[in-house]
């Protein structure tokens, strides 16, 4: 009974506690009292048993409904997701027409053949679109029109992430941190140094060789010329 | 870098262009080689990108002399050591395989990499025969037991895997106790009984019958800043006495008991990693490669004389590469090593081989043995083959005129035409150009891709040929005829399916079989510029020259012990002009099927010493359409152009006597001229053609521009720097 002495300030949990406490004690208590205990009729339990079932069930509903909604909620989103990743209808029709890919622009130009090697048959071609359609490989294609097929992007297992992370710990051990590694230019140049006829780094005997370093050298002597051109004017 | 080997004037800095050439330039020089010789306007094309890949695994088969190289995006590529070192043979690679680990198992190869699957290649039809995924992650290391009956994998779920080998396949049979920490390396008990394995922070033995992890030894870490990063045992050998090598990423090659699985002795060789580790057939000697580039030499000897016990002492120590050493291979005489600088080096044992001999010199291996360039001769155009793509570019033009060794002003710039991206996930395996440059074709393992090229005023167009003859489905070589009307592509075994191209279409015309009913692979094809003969060499070393009129087989040319390596029919006196891995030259007459006098007198005569110790081969001949006598060869570091109207050269003849001439009056000269006129002014030469305007092309690819590519190397610090 010391503890229900508490002021109202304690919190929620320490108040159920309490009471449970107390009624634990009450109850002790009570039966310490050599009472008959209470008369329940049997009205009362039926009613207190169907009231609990009934809770019981409305809870189980409830409990049902809430991830019935959950699920189509994530349903929705995923369909959103869906519909954005999927291209927007001006490049589907982009693609769609026999752009000449082929043709020089000027004659510095180096023209690319745009490969796509995401597709597995044969997706686009310089001659039309073609109407083969294959079967087995391209699990995720769809027909648009009819005239030609569009295919995802192949799926890449999880063999593929297992191999990257593979090569990463390769990388990682020898070109990580703590590997002492250096540059091209450093070994180059050391060579230079060491060579039976010696000769500078190879940034500087090779013309095009540091190309942003010298820009930067260059920039700093025409500001130094300019710094000391002014004091004389 | 590479340093020529032999003891004349290197570069000669008198014949050295003065003009440094930028890569995408194409400067044209006039080069006088002496008055017989003739003048050559040459183009010399340093735009070609070409980039070696690095080599990640290595196995060597001792009985067939063979060694198989794993490179970075899969290629393997098979190399003969007992004909002059020749690249027989070459599997082009795949996007997603990287192959860490290379294992021989009698005549069959068998490659695991990290796409977790173990690959059996067909060394006939030069394609993998069969995949089969381990499911266990990425796989780090594949070995056979002695007997050839099962093979270990170690993979990254820290499983040991054991398939038995079946004549045509093979079958998982079951995991070792599986193990908390990735498998990265595995060697076989000699008795096969029991296999070592290199994980991290620890070597594991475990004991083959029962499947049961006996031993474990603990690796010690790095010392300081490493000793947070887990060592790595990169690598292990288990030896018949029951020592366990090891070698590990803190740079330690350490010897334990596997009786025991108590540590003998450390040897801290580096401060970088120990990436590989190769024993010896008999055990006596160890090669360990580092990060350094270096490669240790271990020999189980006694350490005084008198002493008996032996134990692994450390001797020699090799720093042939700039860049780590991934790979390794110890065979009877020498130490064969690979790694990130993309060199393959064999280093023979000086106490295994004569001293100052052709066996004993130091070889790198740095270029590929096979043409990447095709020169369209009438169109001026060049093909480049990539493993992912081709280029096809056109030279540049100048009309200067000028000196000998001048450079002319360049009137229009080479460009760049087409860029094409091979399709699917195979890499290219070859590529060719029609003369006229009008059609354009490259095969993979799995397809061939024909392309018909269009040219009016400044444009190019690039059109497919959808429907191939289904024979057509992917070749080892492509040739077109010199019409353009035809296109030769070598086919399964030593068949070549001939295929004719018009306008609309190409149809399959026939496919021509040698008797032999050989099975290796034709690597070489040559069409003779009248469009009559077809001459074709395979790795089986057998030349066969096909009557194209007829289409059949019109003579066989005698077996020679050494694989060709360049073939070509003279478009004027129709003679099969050949040379060999060991740089023997020949010449036959296909109408009087039979060796002509020219080829008798060299072979009586003999060739040259300092000609026969070259050590890259002639990957391309040409003929002058000016003079008949002339043969153009080259390889990697000179070009020749043999005149069949000199008198041969003695054995005491200087060989390289071209400035020697150029300095003797007039009438000297033509007593002191001999037949072959070596130029050594280009190098690391991937191509060298002839044009229909007689101007040479000399494809050039500096070893400097490629090493300035490669991944960084170790710092070192060096003194005095």
């Amino acid at each position: 009974m010391a503890k229900k002495q508490r002021g109202k300030t304690t919190s929620p949990s320490k108040t159920a506690h309490n009471k449970k406490q107390a009624e634990d004690f009450s109850l002790v208590v009570e039966s310490s009292d050599d009472e008959a205990p209470e008369e329940v009729t049997f009205e009362d339990s039926r009613a207190e048993a169907l009231r609990s079932m009934k809770q019981a069930l409305d809870t189980a509903r409830r409990e049902k409904e809430l991830l019935k909604e959950k699920r189509r909620r994530r349903q929705e989103l995923f369909q959103e997701q869906k519909k954005r990743k999927l291209l927007p209808a001006d490049v589907l029709e982009e693609i769609d027409s026999p752009s000449p890919k082929k043709q020089k622009q000027s004659e510095d130009e180096a023209h690319e053949e745009q490969q796509d090697d995401e597709e597995e048959g044969e997706g686009e071609e310089e001659q039309g679109r073609t109407k083969k359609k294959r079967s087995g490989k391209l699990a995720h294609s769809r027909n648009l029109k009819g005239n030609y097929t569009v295919a995802t992007v192949k799926e890449r297992g999880l063999a593929s992430f297992q191999q990257q992370a593979a090569q990463d710990f390769i990388q990682s051990r020898l070109y990580g941190p703590g590997s002492g590694r250096t540059t091209s230019n450093e070994l180059l140049s050391l060579q230079n140094k060491k060579g039976r006829n010696k000769r500078a780094a190879v940034q500087f005997v090779k013309k095009d060789w540091a190309c942003k370093e010298k820009a930067k050298a260059e920039k700093l002597k025409k500001r130094w010329i300019h710094k000391q051109q002014v004091p004389s004017c | 870098m590479n340093r020529y080997r032999f003891k004349g004037p290197q570069r000669g800095s008198r014949c050295f262009p003065a003009c440094g050439c930028g890569s995408e330039e194409s400067l044209v020089t006039v080069d006088k080689k002496n008055v017989k010789m003739g003048e050559f306007k040459v183009h010399r094309v340093r735009f070609f990108d070409y980039m070696p890949r690095a080599i990640t695994a290595m196995a060597f088969n001792s009985r067939y002399e063979r060694l198989a190289l794993a490179r970075a995006g899969g290629a393997v590529e098979i190399f003969n050591f007992a004909d002059n070192y020749f690249q027989e043979k070459v599997i082009p690679g795949q996007d997603s395989r990287a192959v860490e680990a290379l294992c021989w198992v009698d005549q069959r190869l068998f490659s695991a990499g990290l796409n977790g699957e173990i690959t059996e290649y067909d060394l006939e039809n030069l394609r993998p025969r069969y995949s089969v995924a381990a499911y266990g992650g990425p796989i780090w290391t594949i070995s056979s037991n002695n007997q050839g009956t099962m093979l270990a994998v170690g993979c990254e779920d820290g499983t040991l895997k054991m398939f038995e080998i079946l004549e045509d396949r093979i079958q998982f049979q079951r995991n070792l106790d599986r193990q908390k920490g990735r498998i990265i390396s595995l060697s076989w008990h000699p008795s096969g009984k029991l296999i070592a394995a290199g994980m991290m922070d620890m070597i594991r033995v475990f004991d083959t019958e029962t499947g049961h992890a006996t031993h474990r030894m603990l690796v010690e870490r790095g010392v300081g800043t490493c000793k947070s990063k887990e060592v790595v045992v990169w690598s292990v050998a288990f030896l018949s006495d029951h020592n366990i090598i090891s070698g590990d990423s803190a740079g330690k090659v350490q010897i334990w008991d596997g009786f025991t699985g108590t540590l003998v002795k450390t040897h801290l060789v580096t401060k970088w990693d120990v990436l590989s580790l190769s024993v010896s057939q008999d055990q006596s000697s160890l090669i360990a490669g580092t990060s350094e580039g270096t490669v240790i030499q271990f020999q189980f000897i006694s350490p005084t004389v008198d002493q008996q016990e032996k134990e692994w002492v450390r001797t020699r120590t090799f720093k042939n590469h700039t860049h780590d050493v991934r790979a390794l291979a110890h065979t009877e005489t020498a130490v064969v090593s690979g790694g990130m600088d993309t060199q393959l080096v064999v280093r023979p044992l000086l106490d295994k081989v004569d001293k100052n001999t052709q066996e004993s010199a130091l070889r790198k291996i740095a270029f590929p043995h096979r043409s990447l360039v095709c020169c369209a001769k009438k169109a001026g155009l060049l093909l480049f083959q990539f493993p992912e793509h081709l280029e096809l570019w056109k030279l540049g033009e100048s009309d200067g005129h000028g000196k000998p060794g001048d450079s002319l002003p360049v009137k229009r710039k080479p460009e760049k035409l087409i860029h094409l991206k091979r399709k699917g996930v195979d890499h290219i395996c070859c590529s060719a150009l029609s003369p006229c440059g009008g059609w354009m074709a490259y095969s993979t393992v799995s397809s061939v891709r024909l392309y018909r090229l269009q040219y009016d005023n400044n444009n190019i167009s690039i059109t497919k040929v959808s429907k191939l003859p289904k024979d057509l489905c992917s070749a080892h070589q492509l040739c077109f005829s010199s019409d353009s009307s035809k296109l030769f592509a070598s086919s399964i075994h030593s068949s070549v399916v001939v295929v004719a191209l018009n306008q609309l279409e190409c149809k399959h015309l026939h496919t021509l079989k040698p008797k032999s009913g050989s099975r290796q692979p034709v690597h070489l094809l040559f069409a003779s510029e009248d469009g009559k003969w077809l001459a074709t060499a395979n790795t089986g070393c057998e030349i066969h020259v096909y009557n194209l009129d007829k289409l059949k087989l019109h003579c066989t040319v005698p077996v020679y012990s050494s694989c060709p390596t360049a073939i070509a029919i003279h478009p004027v006196t129709g003679n099969l002009v050949t040379v060999h891995a060991d740089q023997q030259i020949f010449e036959f007459s296909l109408a009087q099927k039979e060796y002509t006098e020219w080829s008798r007198r060299l072979q009586k005569r003999g060739l040259h010493s300092l000609w026969l110790e070259r050590d890259t081969p002639v990957t391309h001949i040409a003929f002058n359409p000016r003079n008949p006598a002339h043969i153009i060869l080259h390889d990697m570091f000179m070009f020749c152009i043999i005149d069949q109207s000199l008198p041969l050269p003695e054995a005491k003849t200087v060989l390289h006597n071209q400035m020697m001439l150029r300095s003797l009056p007039e009438p000297e000269r033509i007593r002191h001229s001999h037949a072959f006129k070596i130029c050594k002014n280009f190098q690391h030469l991937l191509c060298v053609s002839l044009l229909e305007d007689h101007s040479l092309v000399v494809v050039e690819r500096p070893l400097m521009d490629i090493m300035s590519q490669l991944p960084p190397p170790v710092r070192q610090k060096k003194f005095a720097t």
